[in-house]
Order: C-alpha cells, then structure tokens, then sequence
C-alpha cells in the first residue's frame, strides 16, 4: 500500500468515498491473486492437517472402524519410550548433520564464489549428488559399503587400516559417521549454492573499504560476511534442520533403523506404528507431536537470527 | 438407412454384452522372491480358458503395507497370493471373503495341505486356501564337501557334525565360509532358524499367538549354536546386516551350508547350473528334524465382484495338470491325494522338500508382521542381538517382553 498517495488533510476530506471503493476494488483484486495460492495451501496443508489432529484423537486402525478415545494417544506417547528414544536419536542427528553440511559447504561456498579457472567445473562437480533423489544415493552407499563387495571395507583392509574386512554397518559407531558421510555428500552442494548466493550479495565496496581500514581475512569473514549473510544463514538452517528432522529414506533403506534399532528416526517411528503396526490414529498423534516440535524449532532458529535493526 | 443404423445399434449392444463375460481378466496381487510359479500357472490358465489372469508382483517388504493400504482405500485387487501366515491377519480384520461353503464342496478339501488350512481357518470359517507351497531345507555345496574331503552326498544330521562340516569348508580358505544366514531379517529367521528350535522341541507362540514363548532351553540352544559358527569365523561379516537381500548367498559357489526354500531348489537349478549341491531336511540338537511349511494362501478380498473367477482358477490350479504345472515351477503340491502322482519324474531331491511337510510347522499370529517380519520388531532385534551381541541371555529375556508387549497392547 506504500504505492497509494499520501492524501493530504484537505483532499482527504473530499476524496474519502472513491478512495474507500477504489482501496476496496484494490483488496479484492489481491485476494483475487493469491486465491489460487490460497486453495493450494488450503487444500494441501490445511485440511490434511486437520484431518491427522481429528485421527490423532481415535483409536484408527488402518483396517478395521476408527473409534473416539479423545486425548489417548497423546497419554499414551508420554509413556512411549520408543518414540522418545527415536527422538533422541533424531535430535542427535540432526545436530551432526548439520554441523557437518555446513563444514563442508561453506567452505566449498568460499572456493567456487570467486572466479576461478575452471570454476564452473568445480560447481558443477560440487552439486551433483544434489541431482540424485534419496532413495538412490542410499541404495548407491549401501553397495559401497557392503563387506565383501563394497569399496570401503575392502579397501580399508589392503591399505592395511583394518586387519580383516569390517562389516561398517553392522556397529552404531561406524555405520552412523557413514550415513552422515552419506548424507553430506549428497547434501552439502545445495547448501552450498544458497551460501555462494549469499556470498554473492554482498557489497564488494563495503569488503574494500574493511580492507583499506586494515581488517584481516578473519576480521573480514566475522565482522562483515557472517552479519551481511545472516538471511541466507537463516534459509539454510532451517532447511537443513527441517530436512534432518524428517529424515526416514537412508536410515530405511541403508539399515532399516539397525543396528539394534539405534537409528529408527521419529519418522521412521511414525511409519511403523502406522502402517506396520497398522494404528493409523498413534501415528497420527505423533506426526502432530513432531509437528509442533518442528515449530517451535524452526520459530526458535528465526528468532535467533532476526535483524537487530527490526527487533528494535 | 434407417434399418443399417438399428443394426449398428444392435451390435454395438450385443458387443458391450458379451465383452465383460468374454474378456475378463481376474487380477492376482504376489510378493517377489516366489520364482514364476503363479505366472506359468496364469499363463496356462489363459491359453485354456476364456477368463485370463493378470499376475502383479509386489516387493515382498512392503507387501503386507500395500495390501493392507489397498484395502483401506478401496482399491484392492479382488485376489491376493498371500504370504499363509499373514491370513490371521486380514481374516481377523474382517477384510477378507468367506470360502467356507466353496471350499467344503471341493471334493479333495480333505486333502489339501493342513498347515495352509490351519492359518486360512479363522473362527471355524475357510478364508484362505493352499496356492503355492514350500518348505525350508537345508542345502550344502557338494563341491566344495568334496573339495574339503567330506562325503559331498551326505548332509548333517545333528547340529555338532553341521558344525564340523562347517568346519572343513571354512577351512579351504580364501572367501570360502561354512554357513550363511541372512543376520537382520525376521522373516529369514522364522523361515531357517525356528526349525532348529521345533525339531530340539520348542516353541516360540502358543495358545494361536496369545503367548509368546521365546525364553525357552531350546531357542537358546539354537542361538548358541549359531553364536558358534559366527565366532568360528565360519559365517561372513555381511551376514550380520543382511535384511534379506543376499539370502541365496549359496549361489556364489561359496559357502557350504545354507537354508533354502523348496521354491528355490528350481531356481538355483536352473540359473546355476554349475552349482552341485544337495537337500537335507533341517536338524534338530541331537537329531530330529523340522521345517516351516510356508507358501501363499489364496485369498478373496471382502466385497471382490469376482469370486467365480477366483474359485474357477483355483479349480484349474487344484487339477492334476495344474498341480503337476505348479510342480514343474517350484512350488510344491497342495494335494497329498495326487502328489506322488504329479511329482512322478521330479528332481529327486524335492522328495526332501516334500518330506518336510511331514515334520514342519507354521506359526500362527495374528499380528505375525509386527512381531516377527518387520526388521524393527521384537523377533528380527532379538535374533540379531542374541547372534551378534555380547549378551545373549538378556537379549533372549528382553525379546520375550518386548514381543509379549506387542501382543498384549493389541488386544
């Protein structure tokens, strides 16, 4: 609305009935814009929402007829030591895995943001696992880690770090270092783009001027690239912790949840209560629980990351 | 011109009449890993008859998941090859047609196999009937019993000369090992490992799945005994994280010993020529022996509009030339009144497969997925661990409460 002339105190007097129907033709045309944007969300988000929190509330069998047992499940959850469990381990992986993308991308964004010879060729190498869906990249890593007809475990034993050839995904403490290796590998190009977008946005001037006030490389990145990047930062976080938390495929498929059910995700756990264990309602009542979980994450991250100027 | 367009409309009606009847195409969901059994046999069935029988192959992990989504969402298929243990399941759902009237007037129903029957039968009502069958035996490379100087024609009888056999085999070196088993697989295990326990005299369910009865002498027994080859070094490590995928490891020419399938003797016979191996019935501790009598029942969904088709093609399937066709594909007959007679000329060794009915079992649980398929349920995380942890005790005690729990909380 910044568009529309300021009325003065005399026209305003005047101009007020046309004004009001031209701001009310105005409103209807913007609802008009995003109705279609509306219906998607609503037809897509909402009401499927509403419909697992009014599952969620029954006892709903996948076969069979759902019966109301009001806040039973959600009771029934606190006691769950398998669904806290699966959370923890959730929670867990999602503070490696994140803490290692952003190792690995940000200082990948730094290498291929200047121009460089053969700079493209780096991008592109960089993002490629990106192209290649989950399913796939786990399936790849699973016959790269196979004991005998693998590449890591035999390789490891001719270059003599092993003895004999290690089954790497049968221990928690190498098959998890395995699936993050995984995960980074197929993850870190994405982020990776957004932090060179980043990188990108900012000033050259404004670099120069630090430089010409002597500030070193390590002044530089901590006093002006980390502020001018917080927005780009933010988008990342929140992507990479959201896509974490979710996280089901690699651990399906690379291990179904082993060993000894050490990597069963929260989701992992909500596919099991409801379509193996066929308590479509449970599940329900722990999708709504990771939801909120998510939220107030995901609120926290931006809370964190907010612009001082519009805090103020 | 008036008389030509009657005449068009008259066809065009007598058309849209006799189509449905002439090609009507009954549909039969299957899980993968069954060999082609059921497709030769449908194959067969069109060739010879009006209706034709489309067969869809499903991943056998998520069979249970899709059938069961297919259904709540209406659209499943009118028929379903289903694995027979998992009839409890859809029988006691309600989800699934009564045979019972059908099935009592066939006039061999007396003869068709017991164990299918004893899964298909919920609440004194036939839901489910014999499709395929098969056993699990244990197979052994003769040529790698003769490379180790054993007698390549004579499998184990007792756990100790299994080990020692084992043993010998390991012992020519190089990748060559004893045994395999696939280590993080439920349905595996149910399959290969609980035979050791029935044959030793135990039990892992009673009372029709009510009771849970893991922490017995002989289950243990069995785990120590496989604890054993594994610390042997006459297992692989990739057996530990096998889910189920390198289950026919045998065909490598590899390893000495392993439980199969009788649906599996076809295939390893016809895709592996080159492997020489042979078929003992599964021993018990001090001798005795014991199988899982497993297969697809035939099921009928709850509501199908096609249960003529259905109870013809089983017609055809119950028929001696059906049964010998079943035969000749890998499965084993449903009917003992005719099965010397159609499996006359057979490879000799499914007679071991087919012995194996005598003495096997099949396990009945309702709730047969979540507790002994699923990887992460009680049985496939106890097995696992008591194999392959350090503590094989506790692992057994904790399984047992966590399988009971599973069992009680779904009453």
């Amino acid at each position: 609305m910044s568009a529309t002339s300021l009325p003065t105190a005399a026209t305003a007097a005047a101009a007020k009935p046309k004004d009001r129907r031209r701001r009310k033709r105005r409103d209807l045309v913007g609802l008009l814009y995003v109705l279609p944007a509306m219906a998607l969300v609503v037809v897509f988000f909402v009401v499927p929402i509403g419909m697992t929190a009014w599952m969620s509330l029954h006892n709903w069998p996948l076969l069979g007829v759902p019966r109301f047992i009001g806040l039973g499940n959600y009771v029934r959850m606190w006691s769950d030591a398998g669904f806290w469990s699966s959370l923890r381990f959730t929670l867990l992986y999602t503070a490696v895995a994140t803490v290692a993308i952003f190792a690995v991308a940000f200082p990948l964004a730094l290498f291929v943001e200047r121009p460089r010879p053969l700079g493209a060729l780096f991008r592109t190498v960089f993002f490629l696992p990106v192209v290649v869906g989950f399913a796939t990249a786990s399936l790849l890593w699973v016959w790269l880690l196979n004991t005998d007809s693998g590449l890591f475990a035999p390789a490891f034993q001719a270059l003599g770090f092993t003895p004999q050839r290690v089954n790497i995904l049968g221990d928690f403490g190498t098959a998890f270092p395995a699936i993050v290796a995984m995960v980074v590998w197929k993850v870190a190009g994405f982020t990776m783009i957004l932090l060179m977008t980043g990188l990108q946005g900012i000033p050259g001037d404004v670099v120069e001027a630090a430089r010409i006030d002597h500030a070193g490389p390590l002044q530089r990145f901590r006093f002006i690239t980390l502020p001018l990047m917080r927005r780009t930062l933010g988008l990342a976080l929140i992507l990479c912790v959201t896509g974490s938390m979710l996280a089901f495929d690699q651990f399906y498929i690379m291990v179904a949840g082993g060993p000894r059910n050490q990597t069963v995700t929260a989701v992992y756990t909500i596919f099991n209560q409801s379509f193996v264990s066929f308590r479509l309602g449970y599940g329900s009542a722990l999708s709504i629980a990771l939801l909120a979980i998510l939220l107030v994450l995901s609120v926290g991250q931006l809370w964190l990351l907010r612009d001082r100027e519009d805090a103020r | 011109m008036r008389a030509f367009e009657t005449l068009l409309a008259a066809a065009t009606a007598l058309t849209a009449l006799a189509m449905p009847a002439a090609a009507q195409t009954l549909t039969i969901w299957s899980r993968s890993g069954q060999g082609d059994t059921l497709e030769a046999v449908a194959k067969a069935y069109g060739e010879s008859h009006a209706d034709k029988v489309a067969v869809v192959t499903l991943p056998v992990d998520e069979f249970v998941q899709k059938y069961a989504t297919a259904i709540a969402a209406g659209n499943a298929p009118d028929a379903v090859a289903l694995d027979l243990i998992h009839t409890p399941t859809f029988a006691q759902a309600g989800q699934l047609e009564d045979l019972t009237a059908w099935a009592k007037g066939l006039p061999y129903f007396g003869a068709l196999s017991p164990a299918h029957l004893s899964v298909g039968t919920y609440q004194g009502k036939v839901y489910g009937l014999p499709l395929t069958t098969e056993t699990s035996v244990l197979a052994w490379n003769k040529d790698l019993f003769r490379k180790a100087g054993l007698d390549a024609d004579k499998g184990p009888t007792t756990w100790a000369e299994w080990k020692a056999d084992a043993a010998r085999v390991t012992a020519l070196g190089g990748d060559t090992h004893g045994f395999y088993f696939s280590g993080a697989c439920g349905g595996c295990y149910i399959f290969t490992f609980t035979p050791l326990v029935w044959a030793s005299g135990g039990q892992i369910l009673v009372d029709d799945g009510a009771k849970a009865t893991l922490d017995t002498p002989a289950l243990k027994d069995g785990v120590d005994f496989y604890r054993s080859l594994v610390a042997g070094g006459m297992v692989p490590a990739s057996s530990r994280t096998d889910t189920g995928s390198d289950f026919l490891s045998i065909v490598d020419g590899k390893i000495g010993l392993q439980s199969i399938g009788a649906s599996q003797i076809g295939v390893l016979t016809i895709k592996y020529p080159d492997l020489h191996f042979g078929v003992t019935l599964i021993p018990g501790r001090d001798g005795g022996t014991s199988s899982f009598v497993g297969g697809n029942n035939i099921v009928v969904t709850k509501g199908a509009k096609s249960v003529k088709a259905v109870e013809a093609f089983m017609e055809y399937v119950y028929s001696p030339e059906g049964q010998r066709l079943m035969v000749r594909h890998g499965s084993l007959p449903a009917r003992s009144d005719i099965a010397a007679d159609v499996m006359k000329g057979q490879d000799p060794r499914y007679d071991v497969a087919v012995a194996a009915i005598a003495v096997g079992r099949t396990p009945y649980s309702p709730l047969f997925n979540d507790i002994i398929n699923s990887p992460n349920g009680p049985w496939a995380q106890m097995m696992n661990a008591a194999i392959f942890g350090a503590d094989p005790a506790s692992a057994i005690r904790d399984g047992q409460t966590r399988m009971q729990d599973v069992i009680d909380a779904a009453k």
